[in-house]
């Protein structure tokens, strides 16, 4: 893979790697051959970052390695896990880098594994930055945002505003709408009786938001500080950013969409605790699940009913919630202690085999009766797998197994 | 018990964010008195410990456009808030461009100063953000602690130079000493000096004035005919004292010194 970025993308670029930093510590670069794409997922896996830069952000771009005359195929460049510490320094002053650096040179050396960032500044200063990447299977989060009900749509700044109130602290937020109304609160799990933290609030009009469709009223609580990168970073593009989400507990994908770029956070969110019952979860990862022939003994619970019921309810009362005094911790970072890892496909290494989802509930019900920030569902994105998993809008429809639509069958969507 | 006021002019209500700032930075929490005319942000019990005690009187009139307080009582008219000044700090921060601030005291699950900023906006409706922030009511067996501090027996009063000066020299001898000794004498001249093993340095002030002190009950006794030249210096510790200056965003007109030598 090599690709050449130019000096006014650069910020744009740096941005993204910033961005992916406040999810996890490490993060894949992904070259497909419509472009580059960047994905990262924090280790609760409740995060998960994508942006995706087409061939013509770049002032050049390749990603086919030369074939071996031994294979029959083109050989697409692996994925490549980088440590977001090492990367970070390369693009450090974002700000600074128009000023400085003329292009920046990216090439991979697949074969002793070696990612290349070569600077090109100015009056002739050429910085060489050489990393060693593990290679990777990355992962992508399957989540339908068409089907969400509620969209809102805002330009980065006005979400800049809002979340300035916010203290730099500040873990969690929650977003309740209702057809007249936005309101965006600091969530905190404290005991309200005597509360030590402020509680921010701030109630806007669906005016102010470009695209305004609530079609249930809902709040849903995501962790702010995974969020605030891709504010950043859309403040770079000056794009509109879509928020889509459904009913607590459903993720909700904050998204941005340009010509050269495209990019989407999405986060678990808290689910509200009264509504978990056995039969809950299962609807829950059902809506999220990819389907997939393999897996038989699903039992897509069409739950989905009473569970919309039960979430409908938009104020929660946190006093009989909240059992357990001082907490802490966020219940983000709680869940990472108790949240199995998520079924998630990995079909290009070993042919396929998902978790069985009796196991993962079982898992589930084991864990504690306090908030729980349902985590994502994976699906491993390789050009190998085949296109059952791509039966229904997933982030990267556009990448790599879209020559494949044509040549497998597509399988039942729940 | 109640209060309920609103700031609507932005030179004010910087005015105010300014003053909350420095307390902020000089408490992690404060008292907050307030009566019908003034608020006081105390602090009250660092002076045995060798810190920052502190005493701020401010007429509500210079502020709020809207001030009403009905305290405990008839008879004790005033209310006693405990808080952390570094919240109504934050609340106010991101309000400088407001339409209106309004406080109010409020007990929904437990008492808290409700900050509500209005913020002016695109669309037809403005942006309203509330700030909850939670208080402690101080009883009225404990408001004697909180009385206010009398200006102790003294022997050289003096007007202090431009704090940034100071601040920044203190800054530059904060690295090469723990102490610094102030001495002063009541012709206006003012010395900064700290003293080590390897290196000794002194800033020297002169004109800075000093103020004038009418004689009260013969409390100012021992600064009477004390000689012009002669110095009166203290030893403090320096961190204390660069902690005091950093805070300092409001730009005063006059800022005293007064030393007692034991």
């Amino acid at each position: 893979m090599k690709c050449v970025i130019g000096g006014t993308h650069l910020r744009v670029f740096g941005r993204a790697v910033h961005a992916m930093a406040r999810v996890s510590d490490e993060f894949c670069f992904d070259p497909i051959d419509k472009g580059l794409a960047l994905r990262s997922v924090n280790s609760s896996r409740s995060a998960y970052a994508y942006v995706f830069f087409s061939s013509m952000f770049f002032q050049h771009y390749c990603c086919t390695a030369a074939p071996q005359p031994c294979q029959k195929e083109k050989q697409l460049s692996l994925a490549c896990k980088l440590i977001i510490k090492s990367v970070l320094p390369i693009f450090r002053c974002v700000n600074m880098l128009e000023r400085h650096v003329e292009k920046c040179n990216i090439y991979t050396n697949a074969k002793d594994h070696h990612i290349t960032f070569q600077l090109l500044c100015r009056n002739g200063i050429v910085k060489t930055h050489n990393l060693a990447f593990q290679e990777c299977d990355p992962l992508q989060a399957v989540f339908a945002k068409h089907l969400c009900p509620n969209v809102l749509r805002a330009h980065s700044r006005l979400l800049a505003d809002i979340m300035v109130h916010f203290p730099t602290s500040q873990e969690e937020v929650t977003l309740s709408v209702t057809p007249t109304r936005v309101c965006f609160k600091s969530y905190t799990e404290e005991n309200t009786d005597f509360p030590k933290t402020m509680v921010t609030e701030i109630q806007l009009n669906p005016d102010e938001f470009d695209f305004f469709q609530v079609g249930v009223d809902s709040e849903v609580t995501f962790c702010l500080r995974e969020l605030r990168g891709l504010l950043a970073f859309s403040e770079a593009t000056s794009v509109s950013v879509s928020i889509h989400f459904d009913t607590p507990g459903k993720p909700v994908a904050f998204s941005i969409e340009d010509v050269v770029l495209e990019a989407s956070f999405i986060l678990a969110t808290l689910s509200d605790s009264r509504s978990e019952m056995a039969s809950q979860e299962p609807a829950c990862f059902s809506q999220m699940q990819e389907s997939s022939k393999t897996c038989t003994d699903k039992s897509i619970d069409k739950d989905g009913g009473a569970e919309a019921a039960a979430s409908k309810k938009p104020r929660w009362n946190r006093q009989a919630q909240n059992t357990v005094s001082g907490a802490p911790a966020s219940p983000l970072a709680k869940q990472v202690r108790s949240i199995p890892t998520v079924s998630y496909r990995d079909t290009a290494g070993t042919g396929g085999t998902a978790v069985t989802k009796a196991d993962d509930r079982a898992v589930l019900e084991a864990e504690s009766p306090y908030h729980k920030f349902h985590s994502l569902f994976f699906g491993a994105v390789s050009f190998k797998e085949d296109a059952t998993s791509h039966t229904f809008h997933s982030l990267a429809t556009a990448s790599d197994t879209e020559e494949d639509f044509g040549k497998t069958q597509s399988s039942q969507v729940l | 018990m109640r209060f309920r006021a609103k700031i609507v002019d932005l030179a004010c209500l910087n005015h105010f964010s300014r003053v909350i700032n420095t307390i902020a930075k000089l408490a992690k929490t404060c008292t907050l008195r307030l009566t019908v005319n003034k608020l006081y942000f105390i602090l009250s019990d660092r002076v045995a410990n060798g810190g920052v005690s502190m005493w701020c009187e401010l007429c509500q009139g210079n502020f709020f456009d809207e001030f009403q307080m009905e305290g405990v009582a008839a008879d004790h008219n005033e209310i006693y808030l405990e808080l952390m000044p570094e919240n109504l700090s934050r609340a106010l921060k991101t309000a400088q461009n407001a339409k209106a601030v309004k406080i109010k005291l409020t007990n929904k699950h437990s008492p808290c100063l409700k900050v509500a900023v209005e913020l002016p906006s695109l669309s037809s409706s403005s942006r309203i953000v509330t700030h909850d922030i939670p208080v402690r009511v101080i009883p009225r067996r404990l408001w004697n602690d909180f009385r206010e501090p009398v200006v102790p027996d003294f022997d050289v009063s003096i007007y202090l130079p431009v704090l940034k000066t100071m601040k920044s020299i203190v800054e530059r001898m904060k690295n090469l000493s723990n102490y610094i000794v102030i001495e002063a004498n009541l012709s206006g001249e003012m010395n900064l000096k700290i003293e080590t093993d390897v290196v000794s340095v002194t800033t020297h002030f002169k004109d800075l004035g000093n103020p004038p002190w009418a004689s009260e009950d013969g409390c100012q006794s021992s600064a009477q005919g004390r000689d012009l030249q002669s110095m009166a210096e203290v030893r403090i510790d320096i961190k204390k004292l660069q902690q005091l200056l950093v805070g300092q965003q409001v730009n005063p007109t006059k800022a005293l010194c007064t030393g007692l030598v034991p």
